[in-house]
């Protein structure tokens, strides 16, 4: 029972977004409708949205922060591994090949939609070429999928070494697939894995073919000693 | 009308070099004596008319009248003037704090046409409003003829006012402290000057065209300290009856628009309806100085019971008549209703207590009309000169302020907005000099962008953005597609800060996949208070402006803060 419909000038300040002494101040000027009794200042609720209403002011007395912008649920790098997979054995003797029978092994992506994300990343490899060099590459679509429940990353390992326009000019071995429901997982994800990517450790690794849980291992530990 | 061209030509120019106060002082005289003018013409029109009419009071058909004159006035700002019905005392008040007092010319005779023909026939209205729509748009007509500036233009438009009140009511100290209390709302040095030369003007005019001192006469009245007492249990009631007299004119009009009628069905259901109030009480019909006179000279004769009844009829009357098309004042009214309010009161006292030592009736129907005028304008100095001045009598002037001050006060309680700003403040319109409100509307969307931006293609290359990052000093970056340069989206550093460092994905990424697409956007038409309030609400601290698809520039809280304190200054500062 006990203040449920009085404010604090700390609460206020909060609310109107200013500093608890303007709040005092503008008490002694005699500007705010307080509550004549006690030691410290107290506000009525009722009072203060008439007050609000008469100067047109927008005063936000409900709890909710308007902060929830801010807080998308952050994917990690390892989460995306384990939602897309590891697949070995790529056939394909071009970027296209390659790509195409990538594709085909997703199956996350429904049938109907695959021949149209083929064409995108196609389409983002021809725009310029996402070999990064020491023989992989991160081909994604430049478009956010809707259609996926949550964003992925596919780790294809080729059958043989294909010639991929690669920055470096050296023939890609793996690729990492990034696929994400929205722009905002993408460039995360993205970011995150071509740190990764940067390491001679991981990249000696990774030449050794991991299984699933070595991979999210590693990664995680990466994450952990240098968090982006 | 050519040589009044030619006129202007020569003279106009050397104008600006007149002093500026002596320039005011002649032209708002102008101005007073123009709208006396106009205010002794709607006087005498009325009754005339009002003479006229008399023998046909008594048929029938009577009821019919108020109906013939609602709708002669309905299809005459309709149709002839093209404007709105009502009192029009908001729109000089919109127009003072909005335009800087520009009013059309026509607005100077269209409301006393149509006001002489609703109240000449019987409509419950007053004829100061009217009057007071002429004055300003002839003081404004006035400013426009000699070019002057949107300041000395409003100081005109108060001029205009102060001296149509003063004419029609012979009262220039009610002209002075109406215009500057409701209309000007600014007690400013430069404006009183000009403002109280017109109100003399107005009210001479008055006095040399109809011979007369006051408006109402009366006895002298013997009011004692034993008159407070009452007169502060009168403030009440006549307080809760302004209230409810506004209220009532409030939802008479919300409601006659409800119903959908085309103009000339309400003003004849309207006129109709006011005229059978006026078969069993003539008293509300028009604007009623003559029962009004008959109160204060203690010659009304009604019982305590009709009276009380009647001050009901004609809230109701006067709601009716306005809301429904009529157009007039309620300054009339007001007196009215305070009249009988007063009366009412006096003999409710004397029946309590047979032999209290109170002043007579006449003075409690003057204390009333303070009250009542008071109350529904908030506007407690109108309410004391006023009454002093149309009737004289200043020796009720103690009691008058103790009325004028709480009526005025327990209307402000019960209902914060006045009669005349309610709509305003509902419409975000009431911008009074040097408030935020007022800052917010002057100051536009154009003044304050910012539009040098260097813009990005949606198409370019991260590491080709970062090059153009290491030159800029932009924070902020528009994406427009290349080919029809239409914009996309934003980038803002801030967010993308972690990506910079990370020269990693420099060729992995374009700039689409990089930009914020859901950025709020302003666009030129927006107001600056609704910009303001998109900003605050999703904390942002600039703001895109997109008009047509395509990029304008950008808004920030710094340079709103920049020029609002600028704008202040220039709006405060005294001349």
């Amino acid at each position: 029972m006990k203040n449920h419909m009085t404010l604090s000038v700390f609460d206020l300040s909060t609310c109107l977004g200013v500093n608890p002494d303007t709040i005092k101040r503008w008490v002694r000027q005699g500007k705010l409708p307080v509550l004549p009794k006690g030691a410290d200042l107290r506000f009525q609720k009722k009072d203060l949205e008439k007050w609000a209403a008469l100067h047109n002011i927008r005063l936000n007395l409900s709890d909710k922060k308007s902060g929830e912008k801010q807080n998308q649920i952050e994917v990690s790098l390892s989460q995306a591994l384990q939602n897309g997979g590891i697949y070995s054995d790529i056939q394909g003797n071009d970027v296209v090949t390659v790509l195409a029978s990538c594709v085909k092994k997703i199956p996350q992506v429904p049938d109907d939609f695959k021949p149209d994300l083929l064409d995108r990343l196609v389409e983002r490899e021809n725009a310029f070429s996402t070999g990064v060099g020491n023989g992989m590459a991160i081909p994604h679509p430049r478009q956010q999928l809707s259609y996926l429940p949550h964003p992925m990353i596919t780790v294809n390992f080729l059958a043989s070494p294909v010639d991929y326009n690669a920055l470096d000019g050296q023939p890609v071995f793996l690729l990492f697939c990034i696929l994400c429901p929205s722009l905002q997982y993408h460039l995360h994800l993205l970011s995150a894995l071509s740190f990764c990517l940067r390491d001679k450790d991981f990249i000696r690794f990774l030449k050794s073919r991991p299984q699933m849980d070595q991979l999210v291992e590693k990664t995680v530990m990466l994450q952990e000693t240098n968090p982006l | 009308m050519s040589l009044i061209k030619k006129w202007r030509a020569r003279f106009s120019p050397s104008l600006s070099h007149v002093d500026d106060r002596l320039l005011l002082i002649i032209a708002g005289s102008i101005a007073g004596i123009c709208s006396g003018l106009a205010a002794v013409a709607l006087r005498l029109a009325l009754e005339s008319v009002t003479e006229w009419l008399h023998p046909f009071r008594h048929y029938w058909w009577a009821f019919l009248l108020p109906a013939a004159g609602a709708l002669l006035s309905g299809f005459y700002l309709e149709k002839v003037t093209r404007e709105g019905a009502g009192h029009g005392v908001p729109e000089v008040i919109y127009a003072v704090s909005k335009h800087g007092g520009l009013l059309r010319l026509r607005s100077s005779y269209s409301r006393l046409i149509s006001s002489f023909l609703t109240i000449g026939s019987g409509g419950s209205a007053g004829p100061e409003a009217p009057v007071v729509m002429s004055g300003s748009a002839i003081g404004s007509n006035i400013a426009k003829f000699l070019w002057l500036n949107d300041r000395q233009r409003t100081t005109l438009v108060g001029c205009g006012t102060a001296g149509a009140i003063a004419g029609i009511f012979n009262a220039p100290l009610a002209g002075l402290v109406f215009s500057i209390e409701v209309i000007l709302g600014k007690w400013e040095f430069s404006n009183i000057i000009p403002i109280a030369i017109a109100a003399v003007a107005g009210a001479e005019v008055s006095r040399a065209i109809i011979h007369e001192q006051v408006l109402f006469n009366h006895l002298f009245f013997t009011v004692g300290t034993a008159d407070i007492l009452p007169g502060i249990c009168l403030a009440i009631f006549a307080g809760l009856i302004s209230v409810f007299f506004t209220k009532t004119l409030n939802f008479s009009g919300k409601f006659a628009q409800k119903t959908r009628f085309p103009f000339w069905m309400r003003a004849l259901i309207g006129g109709s309806a006011v005229g059978c109030i006026g078969l069993f009480f003539p008293v509300v019909l028009g604007e009623g100085y003559h029962f009004i006179q008959s109160m204060i000279s203690e010659t009304f004769s009604m019982g305590i019971f009709i009276t009380f009844v009647a001050v009901f009829a004609k809230i109701f009357a006067t709601a009716i008549t306005l809301g429904w098309g009529g157009s007039g004042g309620i300054f009339a009214p007001c007196l009215l209703i305070g009249s009988l309010t007063g009366i009412v009161f006096h003999k409710t006292v004397f029946l309590l207590f047979e032999n209290a030592a109170c002043a007579s009736e006449g003075a409690y129907a003057l204390l009333g009309m303070t009250g009542l005028i008071s109350g529904v304008m908030q506007a407690p100095l109108t309410g004391i000169f006023l009454v002093l001045e149309i009737t004289g009598g200043y020796e009720t002037i103690l009691p008058l302020i103790v009325v004028s001050a709480i009526s005025s006060t327990m209307s402000h309680y019960i209902e914060p907005a006045s009669f005349y700003f309610k709509d305003l403040i509902k419409r975000g319109q009431f911008l009074r000099p040097g408030t935020d409100a007022r800052i917010l509307s002057d100051l536009n969307i154009k003044e304050l962008i910012t539009t040098e931006f260097t813009k990005v293609s949606e198409n370019m290359l991260f590491r080709e953005f970062i090059e153009i990052i290491k030159t800029s000093d932009q924070f902020f970056f528009p994406v427009i597609d290349e080919s029809t340069g239409a914009y996309k989206g934003m980038i803002e550093l801030r967010s993308i800060r972690r990506y910079v460092l990370n020269p990693g994905i420099y060729d992995m990424v374009f700039l689409n996949q990089i930009m914020d697409t859901d950025v709020l956007t302003a666009s030129l038409e927006n107001d600056l208070q609704d910009v303001l309030e998109m900003m605050e609400t999703n904390n942002m601290e600039s703001i895109p402006v997109v008009e047509h698809d395509t990029f304008i520039g950008m808004i920030s809280k710094t340079r709103i803060l920049d020029l609002y304190r600028r704008e202040l200054i220039m709006q405060t500062s005294v001349r």
